[in-house]
């Protein structure tokens, strides 16, 4: 299939005209540099294809950190009419609730310049990370792990790790509703039994950061960071759960796609109707997923609080760690947003992208509803991460969403040739930045320029009026799976 | 009684797969000179991604039986379920003996792989592969004679 031909629209934002079956046009939010870039890849091939299917609204957007991904792109986001529209297993993707979290101290970065090193290597014994990491907490029995994925977050809160103040700064307070144990499968449960409060490996990672520049002061006070300040933040998702929940509903969807005659330019898009049997038990078990990443990472915090108080030798009233906000950034929603002056219920998928919500809606935490909810923007290793906010424009334009992160740009493979002869971590520790991994390979794939740059993906959002910058992290210190 | 299998040589790697350029997860291809050897050939490639295979032994046999309606599904089905062993139970895979029947459409693989529990203290891990997609899947033959295959691991 031919790329689809872009005209630019706006000064961060590119179209792709309804062609053949698209029932929407394609919207791309990015430069003139990134959209080069993309001019010839088929990740623009993805966005058409999404814009195929039933009960699309409005357009088949995708952020600027977009990259070809199953079926619908990373970075993607599309919203369906819940009464008319289809809910897709590929749109939400295999990491479902894959998000950030952010933690701040009370910490200033001169209070610990002298101690990173103790601190990433405390972090590193003290929270599983790397391929298959297990053993967290005690293996859970399966009736334990059914109740947590029907409460979410409030599950480990109500065991002791972490609290009522940290459910309300986690987007849906940590558990999405209508999560039903029934709808997982077997193997889902034998995936996920001993992995609660571990990172992972790949792109995952645990890293102590300091406010680096504050760009929004009334937005960062409001958030509690102010330059110099400690902050932690942490990124991964729902593990070898999520994967399995993910991997059975593709083939339920194979089938649910024929059986609803859904006519899909490309089969990894199959879906069922969000009204239709099939529709709802996959998002009663992506509800499960979602809870479960939620529980590790509310775990995972406890973890590096303890870490922390530990290293430092310091009482919790000094450290004050604290949750500024949770997103997922892997996720399918019922929302309810304005399409045409009316309110409508709609299913939001956002794979690889970030919920974006503006002032005044009652989702936005009470302490930040003035200003609009946390965006967290994580970012290659080596360089920054963002914490921008949301706005009436993503309200408007995006139903309420905005980029997640920097985006790759060079194939794994490619940057293990490129890391060839070189000691990524030295090259890091050089530049300030102490890094610990399970795997020098997961070091080399994950190298900085591996990334596309993410100031300038940010940059786009901001430009666009989308999530505009509110603080820039710098790293100190990584732990990598 | 048929040959022992040989041991896989990551050194040799090479010559049975490569990897594929793709910007996020792992895609590679993978050559055979009949469907055996490329199912076996891939089984290599999951397990050479996942640990460093050299410290593993051949101390058990896990048998893995698959049904699918054609070869590319029945090679998905198969690294899919080694996965899910390697996930669960730990197990890695130093060698493997296939066999594939193709009946009436359906194709059927029983693989014994030949390998041993992990054990973090001696073993070193890779890669975390989530899943064997059914993203670019494809099983064909090559006009030079044999088979290839391609596959993406979702990283």
């Amino acid at each position: 299939m031919a790329t689809p031909s872009v005209t630019q629209v706006g000064d961060y934002l590119w179209e792709l005209p309804p062609t053949g079956g698209m029932r929407v046009p394609g919207r791309v939010y990015a430069d003139a540099l990134l959209m080069e870039a993309l001019r010839d890849d088929q990740s623009l091939t993805q966005v058409a294809n999404v814009a195929h299917l039933p009960g699309i609204l409005c357009y088949s957007m995708a952020m600027p950190d977009i990259h070809f991904g199953y079926g619908f792109p990373i970075g993607g986001v599309a919203a369906f009419d819940v009464e008319e529209g289809v809910v897709s297993p590929g749109g939400v993707g295999y990491d479902i609730n894959c998000g950030c979290r952010l933690l701040v101290t009370d910490l200033d970065e001169r209070d610990i310049k002298g101690d990173i090193r103790r601190l990433v290597d405390q972090l590193f014994r003290d929270v599983p990370s790397g391929v298959g990491a297990s053993g967290a907490i005690a293996k859970l029995s399966r009736k334990e792990l059914e109740k947590l994925l029907v409460e979410g977050a409030a599950w480990a809160v109500g065991r002791g790790y972490g609290s009522k103040e940290d459910l309300e700064h986690t987007e849906d307070g940590g558990c999405l509703p209508g999560a039903d144990p029934d709808a997982v499968g077997e193997r889902a449960y034998a995936r996920g039994l001993d992995q609660v409060g571990t990172l992972g490996s790949g792109n995952h990672f645990l890293e102590i950061q300091a406010v680096d520049e504050i760009f929004d002061r009334e937005a960062a006070a409001a958030y509690g960071l102010r330059e110099g300040r400690v902050t932690v933040m942490v990124h991964c998702g729902s593990r070898g759960f999520g994967y399995q929940v993910c991997e059975d509903y593709l083939e339920v969807m194979a089938s649910a796609s024929r059986r609803y005659h859904i006519d899909l330019p490309d089969r990894q898009l199959a879906c069922a109707p969000v009204t239709s049997a099939e529709g709802r038990r996959y998002l009663a078990a992506m509800a499960c997923a979602a809870n479960y990443a939620w529980v590790n990472r509310q775990m995972i915090m406890h973890l590096t609080g303890q870490a922390l108080l530990h290293a430092l030798r310091l009482g919790p009233n000094d450290l004050n760690l604290r949750l500024v906000y949770d997103v997922a950034h892997n996720i399918a929603k019922l929302e309810t947003h304005q399409v045409a002056g009316s309110p409508v219920g709609v299913c939001v998928h956002r794979k690889g992208a970030t919920r974006a919500f503006g002032p005044g809606r009652p989702e936005v935490p009470v302490d930040y509803r003035a200003v609009g909810q946390p965006v967290l923007i994580p970012g290659d290793m080596g360089t920054a991460s963002f914490v921008c906010k949301g706005t009436d424009e993503a309200m408007r334009r995006t139903f309420g969403s905005t980029c997640h992160g920097a985006g790759r740009v060079m194939s794994r493979s490619q940057a293990l040739k490129r890391a060839q002869g070189r000691a990524i971590d030295r090259e890091l520790e050089s530049a300030g930045i102490l890094v610990r991994s399970q795997g020098r390979k997961t070091l080399a794939e994950e190298m900085p320029e591996a990334y596309k740059d993410v100031e300038q993906v940010v940059a786009v959002m901001d430009g666009a009026g989308i999530s505009p910058r509110v603080a820039r992290l710098r790293p100190l210190g990584v732990v990598k799976g | 009684m048929a040959e022992e299998p040989k041991r896989w040589d990551p050194a040799a790697r090479q010559e049975v797969y490569g990897e594929l350029d793709h910007p996020a997860d792992l895609f590679v291809e993978v050559w055979g000179n009949d469907l055996p050897s490329l199912f076996k050939n891939a089984l290599f490639a999951l397990y050479d991604q996942l640990a460093e295979l050299e410290g593993f032994e051949a101390k058990r046999t896990e048998t893995i039986t698959v049904q699918a309606p054609s070869n590319a599904e029945a090679l998905r089905a198969l690294l899919s379920e080694a996965l899910y062993r390697f996930e669960t139970e730990g197990f890695v895979a130093v060698r493997a003996d296939i066999a594939v029947d193709t009946e009436e459409g359906r194709v059927q693989v029983t693989a014994h792989l030949d390998g041993e529990t992990l054990d973090r203290r001696r073993h070193t891990l890779l890669t975390e592969v989530k899943a064997v997609t059914y993203h670019q899947l494809a099983v064909e033959t090559v006009p030079e004679g044999g088979w290839r295959a391609t596959l993406l691991f979702d990283v």
